[in-house]
This record gives C-alpha cells, structure tokens and sequence, in this order.
C-alpha cells in the first residue's frame, strides 16, 4: 500500500540523514584538523559534542516533523474517503485501514515527541548549553507538540464525521428496503411509519381503527410473550415459544401487508384525484383558448355585417338615383321631343 | 364475489394458550351468525352450516387478540379479526379483496359494539337468535365497493374519470367546429366587403345613364 511504503520512507530517511551528519561532522574534523592544536581540538570535541547533540536533536525534530505532516496527508485522505461514502459503495475496509495506520502514526509520533523532550531536558541538566539553544529547543519541542495535538483533534473530527455518515447510511438504506420484510423483530415500530403515510389522504375514519390497534398491539405482543414466559411451565411452553414467536412475526407480516395494501389503495387515490385536477386544468385551457376564437368569430360576422349593411345603402341610393333621376325626365322629354320633330318633319 | 357467512364470536384472550382447563373453556362462543347457504343443495344446508360453525370456532381460537388473519380453506377464504376479545370471521371466495373484508369486518364490529355495548363478555353460551343487521350487511356487502370505502371513492373517481375523458374529447370536437366557423365567416366578411365595393362603383361610375 502507498501509505506503507511512505511509513518505511519514513523510517529510512533516518539512515540517510545520520550518513549526512556524519559527513558534515567529518567535514567538521577535517576543518578542525586543518586549523591545529590539541587545546583546539580538545575545544572542538567539546562544541563537536555539543553540535553532536544540538545535531541529534535537530534530527529528531525534523523527523518528528516529517512524520506529523505525512501523518496530516493521510488524515486529509481518510476524511476524503469518509466525506465521500454512497450508500452502495462503503470502503470501509480501506478506512479502517487507514485509520488503524494513522492511530499508530500519532502514537509513534507522541512517543518520539515525548523522547524528544526528555533529551532536551537531559541536555539541559549536563551541558553548557546556552540559553538561546535551550529556548530554541524548547520553542521547537512546543511548536511539535501543538502541530501533533491538531492533529489529533483533525482525526477525532474525521471520526465522528465517519461515525455520522453510517448511521445516515444505514438510515437511508433502511427506508429502501422498507417494503421487504426483513426484519422481522421490528415490524412494530414499522408500522408506525407506514400508518403516518396511510393518512396523508382525506380517508382519517378508516386508518384510525387500525392506527390505534396497531399502537396497542405492539405492546400486546411483548405482554403476550411475557404472560406466555410467566405461565411456562414446562408444559411444551418452551416450544411453544419459538412456534408464538413464529407465528406473530407471520401475522405481523401479515399485518404489514394489509396495513401496505390500504396505502397503496390510498396512493392510487391520491393519484386518481392529481390526473383529475390535471384533466380540469386542461379542460379550462382549451375552453379559454376556444374562446378566443368565439371572439374572432363575433368580430368577423360584425365585420361582414356592416359591409352588407353599407352595399345595402350604396343599392338603395342607386335604385333612388335610378327611380328618381330628373336627368331621366329630360331625357326622356328630350327623346320624345325628338320623335316628335323626325314624326313631324317626316309627315308634314 | 361473494360472501358465504359472517359471524361475530367471543374469543378469549386466554384461550389461544393451551390451557386445558374447562372442557368448553377453549372454544370461542358464537354471538352473531348469518349464513347464505342458498347456493348449496337443500340437503346440503345443515352440513354447509355446521361445517361453517366449526371452521369459524377454529380460527377465531387460532387468532390471537388484536390481529387480523386469512385461511384458505378449501374453496373458502376465511378472514377473521380479533379485537380485545370480540372476533368477527368472514367467509368469502377467492375474489373477494382482502382489505374490503377486513374493513367490513370492522364494521360489523363496531356496530356490535354500538347494539351490544359489553354485554357480549358475559356470554356463556352460543347466541341463538339472529341479529338483523348482520343478515343485512350479508346481503348488502356482497358488492365488496360497498364495504370498502376506499374501494367506492376509487370507483367513483374512475367513473369522473371517463366523463372527463368525454368531455374533453367533445371539447375537441367543438373546437374543430369553432374553427371551421372562423374560416367561413372570415370568407363572408370578405365577400360583403367585395360586394360593398361594387356596389359603390356601380353607384358612382355610370351617372350618364
């Protein structure tokens, strides 16, 4: 696993950091060597013992350092994981995993911590350290201490976060399969659900009888089996238990499907009685629409009524015209006049 | 669908444990009986009731209080629903709906209770005498909408329904017409309004004649 392989990382950068220091003491002793004198050596020794130890502790620190930050990393992985559990696909191995390793993790790293402290303070007590290296370390053990302690409290968090989850979880899950019966021990408390559902719809006279008789028949039973407990005995009454017991979990799934028939009844209702409503909406939609065109209508024939209107009186105007035209008179007159004169001149 | 017999028996509560005391102890005691054997031949009868009489004791002892429970029995479904003591079985064919015998089974219970009051918890014996409304709701629940409210409301609400669908249906119909009916008169408006215009030119053309 990637987290394994960065736990022994973890581990062999040790090897690798003590090769390091050890070249940079020997590079220490080869500059040492070059400057000469015992006295100086003597007094290197002393500030190479005390490098030596202020190296350790730099080492321990800065390991104890590392491993909080990778220890961080995969504290910020396991609550990615946990934020992100579906219903379906639980990596609950994978988290369980995660978090044994990030609990050893801290564990190691308070321990190295508190080792850390202790050699600061033996330091304290046999060398002549200044006091600007002790406040230093002491900063540096505070400064690791705090950084160890958020993260613990980031892993408490992730934790309860996780523990949320799955109860959300099983939460869900127990209201998809609801409808099976699979539980038998606690179709009593199921029921309630069931009847809260039942009454949604205006039917109340009906659920009520059932409603209050399933609420007293979940105490009943626990009464019955008591009262069967109580009265055993030794009469087949221990057998007759697991048969008791069989037989209500028969007729509470019985129950269950009787109490499930009348919401189903009840939904279909309900259903029924949406469809309508949409039928009517739709109903009223087209009349409207409908009427509208009525409108058009009405407008159209007022249209045609006042133009046959209007001919009607342009025909009146022109038979008046017709029948009592003046100009008719005189041409008439005039056309007479001329037969008269061609009569007159032609006869005489 | 049809139902056979409804009874209405004491049950204990006491007597679904097997204890053998009293000898009729055991047994539910019959309060209410009604019975349509008509079906059966005439010597048949006695049989068929008997026969019902002794079915109906034993699930009503097999109930346990404050539960509802179907038998098959033979060609019958047996449903039986007791409540505190007070257990109404119903005899009725495969087609019946389950829900429509139990809500009628609770009816029958509560009208018990209504004409009965408590009197029934000091029944000793089988009740001889025929209670009316139990030969009625025989007759009158054959019909299972008629027992079942919800059954009756999913009905009715079926029937809205249809005349719904119609009513749409000659919605669209008397909209088509109202389309036609715009196409004409705009046809007509368009025609006087032709003749309009004629009528105008003749009228002010041809003042020489």
């Amino acid at each position: 696993m990637a987290t394994r392989t960065a736990h022994s990382s973890y581990r062999d950068r040790t090897n690798e950091f003590r090769s390091a220091v050890e070249s940079a003491r020997k590079q220490l002793n080869v500059g040492a060597s070059s400057s000469g004198g015992s006295s100086a050596g003597s007094r290197l020794d002393g500030s190479k013992a005390v490098a030596s130890i202020q190296s350790e502790f730099n080492r321990r620190a800065s390991k104890i350092g590392l491993g909080i930050h990778q220890t961080s990393e995969k504290l910020a992985r396991l609550a990615k994981l946990a934020k992100r559990t579906s219903v379906f696909d639980d990596p609950t191995k994978d988290i369980q995993d995660l978090t044994a390793i990030i609990k050893k993790d801290i564990g190691a790293l308070s321990a190295a911590v508190a080792d850390l402290q202790h050699l600061c303070d033996s330091q304290n007590e046999t060398g002549n350290i200044s006091r600007d290296t002790t406040s230093h370390s002491t900063t540096v053990i505070d400064n690791l201490k705090n950084r160890l302690m958020s993260t613990t409290n980031e892993f408490k968090d992730v934790l309860t976060m996780r523990t949320e989850n799955m109860k959300v979880h099983e939460d869900r899950r127990k209201l998809f399969s609801a409808a099976a019966g699979k539980e038998p021990a606690n179709p009593f408390i199921r029921q309630r659900p069931l009847v809260n559902r039942g009454n949604s719809s205006d039917s109340a006279p009906p659920p009520a009888p059932w409603a209050t008789e399933s609420s007293e028949s979940a105490p009943l039973f626990p009464r019955s089996t008591l009262t069967n407990r109580k009265k055993g005995n030794g009469e087949a009454s221990s057998s007759s238990q697991p048969l008791m017991m069989q037989q209500q979990q028969q007729l509470a799934v019985h129950q269950d499907s009787y109490m499930q028939s009348r919401a189903e009844a009840l939904q279909n209702v309900e259903s029924t009685i949406h469809e309508l409503g949409n039928i009517f909406t739709q109903l009223a939609t087209m009349v409207s629409q409908q009427g509208e065109i009525a409108i058009r209508i009405d407008e159209n024939m007022d249209d045609t009524l006042a133009n046959v209107e209007g001919a009607q009186g342009q025909l009146l105007k022109y038979l008046n015209s017709i029948s009592s035209n003046r100009w008719l008179m005189i041409k008439i007159f005039f056309v007479l006049m001329v037969f008269l004169m061609i009569f007159l001149f032609f006869v005489a | 669908m049809k139902i056979t017999a409804l009874l209405v028996l004491k049950s204990d509560a006491s007597a679904s444990s097997s204890s053998s005391a009293s000898a009729g102890g055991g047994d539910p005691l019959v309060l209410a009986n009604a019975t349509d054997v008509s079906h059966f031949g005439y010597f048949q009868r006695g049989a068929a009731k008997e026969f019902i009489l002794f079915v109906a004791r034993t699930v009503a002892k097999r109930t346990p209080p404050g539960q509802r429970q179907s038998v098959q029995h033979e060609e019958y479904k047996v449903h039986s629903y007791n409540r505190n003591g007070l257990c109404a079985v119903a005899f009725m064919d495969d087609h019946y709906p389950i829900r429509s015998a139990f809500s009628l089974l609770n009816k029958v219970l509560d009208e018990y209770q209504k004409a009965f009051g408590d009197s029934w918890k000091l029944a000793k014996s089988d009740a001889t005498q025929p209670w009316p409304y139990l030969t009625d709701a025989l007759t009158k629940f054959q019909d299972p909408a008629e027992a079942d409210k919800l059954m009756k409301i999913q009905r009715d609400l079926d029937e809205t329904k249809i005349i719904l669908h119609k009513t749409i249906e000659s919605v669209l119909e008397r909209g088509e017409r109202l389309d036609s009916l715009v196409e004409k008169s705009s046809d007509l408006s368009a025609a006087s309004q032709m003749f309009y215009k004629q009528a105008k030119k003749t009228n002010q053309c041809c003042t020489v004649l």
